[in-house]
């Protein structure tokens, strides 16, 4: 009997043999990709560290892959602790240990904002999402970008300063609050100089000027960067308009009040932590009170 | 020990080879998978250069795409709270999840691309003629559907540039007589991009337009097999009806034979003849594996190398400078916008003009073309006759068009919707920080 008519074998078979291997090559790297982290060789890392400074067994006890602190209430999945796994183990690590492994320095308050309860970005800003160290830093696609000793040096700050910008979030109600010494200063001069006589900020306050209760919300695209010598910024913006407002807003009716660089560093963190940040009420401190006055006032 | 190994490699090698043409064709009718194919296929069909075989490549686009966006679903939450997040999980959490979700990505991307190039290749050859014309009408439609498609997985990630290409292109949608508003406004579920405007494009995406593509697609694929095959065919039909057939000695034509001579001249008949044609079953059925191994190849290739994009979380308040529509309709957008005129303090506005009469125009006439087509059947089936010149000219000189605007659209639009050349700085997008 005459077979039937195969003409295409050779050719398509040799190509189809080919584009096996090359699926098969494929699938091999994703594959490997898969099982090789960039975190890996850091969780390597840090075990060799527990094995060194916290013995076999607390070395033992780690298992590899993705760590997160995941606080739904406040819709927060922080995956930093993949790499910065050295993060509560202060008592054991070294605190000279290189990053990502350095232990959190035991501050005054990290009793009342526990790791468990406030993860990381809630005061350091970035993406906790990431698992890669660029996207977990950056500021590429993700408009929270980590509050990094760097950005603070543009703006003549300390990592510190930029960060209580983020602990406001939660103690925008307080008068003063310890430790943090920016915010504290801001509303002083923000009382002293008597802003809401034309600003209104939720609610209380004049009509001549723009209301700024969500002004850490102001799309920096809607903002006029002519005049602003700096980058541009909505933090310069902010800054260069309260040092000369007449000059970043030529029509302005804003006095110049005098303030000093620090002083309006100050002034633009604070008002760059008025956002519309929507935390649970446990979340809020109770308000501390200041000191009574001597006598109560006759009725 | 050689016998062995050789038995061995008979079996490792082993590949489906019919011992006749009736065992072929019982493997291709038998099977439930391939009865939709013919049981032979013409040589005209199976070559490279006709078809380029960009509709297989996109059906196999299309199964790449029910696949993975079926996984997809099993992490993907339709929520405006949690969608963003659930993208961002695959992104970074999940095993797998980003090569999975790139792949869908660029294979969605790819089908846009090639399924307007199959169309092209279709009218090139004048391939939707006589009976073909009703499957030209469904090619139309199933290039709408895929668009549309396209266009509601666009807004799921929930991130800046989902939300503001929606925007765009609903705001195009907007802009047609009578209808648009209301169009707008159910596509959307209310008057703004919100959660209802998210499920509705969820159960689009997800059901209703892959429900709707397939069943063409499978309407579609029937009617190439009832118009006798692609369009190749019509020209090999074509060149048998001119050639005589040599005539036979021994047979002879007249009455009782006696007219001596070879005068009445028998020409070929209008059917393909055996040397036309190959069994489909290894031949089309290896192929077709080919073409989809050379489709997934590509698209997983890209997916490792290249991240979907996935921007800032979705923020009705900050509008990105610039905001673009999807890159296959951003050619409207930049027709809007060129067609938008000032004069003094006067605007008017070019989204009817750019953004529904023209695209209009030019889908009716590509709908209703095999009708007012009036060049001869005889050009059916080959690249570039000289028969179809000058339409053949218009369509690519329209292609051209449209992929410029796309280019300048997509890669020269900066800031402001300013032409920014290559090598031009452009001016950063002011930060918070």
């Amino acid at each position: 009997m005459e077979r039937p008519d195969q003409s295409y074998e050779g050719r398509d078979f040799g190509w189809l043999v080919a584009m096996s291997f090359i699926f098969l090559a494929l699938v091999a790297f994703a594959l490997w990709r898969e099982f090789h982290p960039g975190w890996a060789p850091v969780q390597a890392r840090f075990r060799a560290a527990m094995e060194k400074y916290g013995g076999t067994d607390r070395a033992r006890a780690f298992t590899p892959g993705i760590k997160q602190i995941w606080v739904p209430k406040i819709h927060m999945v922080d995956r930093c602790i993949t790499c910065h796994l050295g993060y509560e183990w202060g008592s054991i690590l070294p605190a000279t240990l290189p990053e990502p492994l350095t232990p959190h320095p035991n501050l005054p308050y990290m009793d009342k904002h526990p790791f468990q309860n406030f993860g990381c970005t809630t005061c350091h800003g970035g993406q906790g999402w990431a698992t890669t160290a660029s996207a977990a830093h950056g500021g590429k696609d993700w408009n929270d970008p980590m509050l990094s000793a760097g950005i603070a040096r543009r703006y003549d700050l300390r990592e510190a300063d930029l960060i209580q910008m983020r602990c406001n979030f939660c103690h925008r109600h307080d008068v003063t609050t310890p430790g943090m010494d920016q915010i504290n200063l801001a509303k002083k001069l923000y009382k002293e100089n008597k802003c809401r006589l034309c600003h209104a900020v939720e609610g209380h306050g004049g009509t001549k000027a723009p209301e700024l209760t969500y002004f850490g919300d102001k799309d920096p695209e809607l903002v006029d960067f002519t005049h602003v010598t700096g980058a541009h910024t909505l933090f310069n913006w902010t800054y260069e308009h309260l040092m000369a407002p007449d000059k970043i807003s030529p029509k302005t009716t804003m006095p110049t009040f005098g303030f000093k660089p620090e002083e309006a560093r100050a002034l633009t963190l604070m008002l760059l932590s008025w956002r519309r940040e929507v935390y649970p009420p446990e979340y809020i401190p109770p308000p501390i009170e200041e000191a009574p006055p001597a006598a109560a006032p006759p009725h | 020990m050689g016998e062995q190994l050789a038995k061995l490699w008979r079996k490792i090698s082993w590949s489906w080879s019919p011992g006749s043409e009736r065992e072929s064709s019982e493997a291709i009718v038998r099977n439930l998978w391939l009865h939709w194919f013919p049981a032979k296929i013409t040589r005209a069909a199976m070559s490279w250069n006709y078809s380029l075989w960009l509709g297989t490549a996109a059906a196999s686009l299309f199964f790449i795409l029910t696949v993975t966006g079926v996984m997809l679903m099993f992490f993907y939450v339709p929520s405006t709270e949690r969608a963003y997040g659930s993208i961002k999980d695959l992104q970074y959490a999940v095993s797998f999840g980003r090569v999975l979700r790139n792949q869908h990505r660029w294979a969605a991307e790819g089908m846009v691309a090639v399924v307007f190039l199959h169309m092209a290749r279709v009218f090139f050859t004048g391939a939707y003629r006589g009976t073909r014309a009703a499957n030209w009408l469904v090619g139309v439609g199933l290039l709408l559907a895929t668009l549309l498609l396209s266009f509601t997985g666009y807004l799921l990630p929930w991130d800046q540039l989902a939300f503001w290409a929606v925007t765009v292109g609903t705001n195009i949608a907007r802009e047609a007589p009578v209808v648009g508003g209301t169009m707008r406004f159910l596509l959307l579920g209310g008057t703004q991009i919100d959660q209802q405007t998210l499920l509705r494009f969820y159960v689009l995406h997800v059901f209703f337009l892959p429900a709707v593509l397939w069943v063409m697609f499978a309407y579609h694929m029937w009617r190439v097999r009832k118009d006798g095959g692609l369009g190749a065919v019509e020209a090999i039909k074509a060149d048998r009806r001119m050639a005589p057939k040599p005539m036979p000695a021994t047979k002879s034509y007249s009455l009782f034979g006696l007219t001596p001579g070879t005068s009445v001249q028998v020409m070929s008949s209008t059917e393909l003849e055996a040397e036309d044609q190959v069994v489909s079953s290894p031949n089309l059925t290896r192929r077709i594996v080919l073409v989809f191994l050379i489709v997934f190849n590509a698209t997983l290739l890209a997916s490792i190398f290249f991240n979907a994009p996935l921007e800032e979380a979705a923020n009705p308040a900050v509008t990105p400078n610039p905001a673009k529509a999807p890159w296959y309709f951003v050619w409207l957008q930049e027709l809007v916008a060129s067609t938008t005129v000032h004069i003094g303090p006067l605007t008017i506005s070019g989204g009817f003009l750019g953004g529904i009469l023209l695209p209009g125009v030019l889908l009716v006439l590509l709908a209703v073309w095999p009708w007012l087509d009036r060049s001869p059947l005889s050009a059916e089936g080959r690249w570039f006759p000289s028969s179809r010149k000058t339409q053949n000219r218009v369509f690519v000189v329209a292609m051209i068009a449209i992929v410029l605007l796309i280019v300048v659209g997509v890669f020269l639009r900066g800031p402001n919707w300013r032409i920014y050349w290559p090598g031009m700085p452009r001016p950063q997008a002011p930060t918070v920080l």
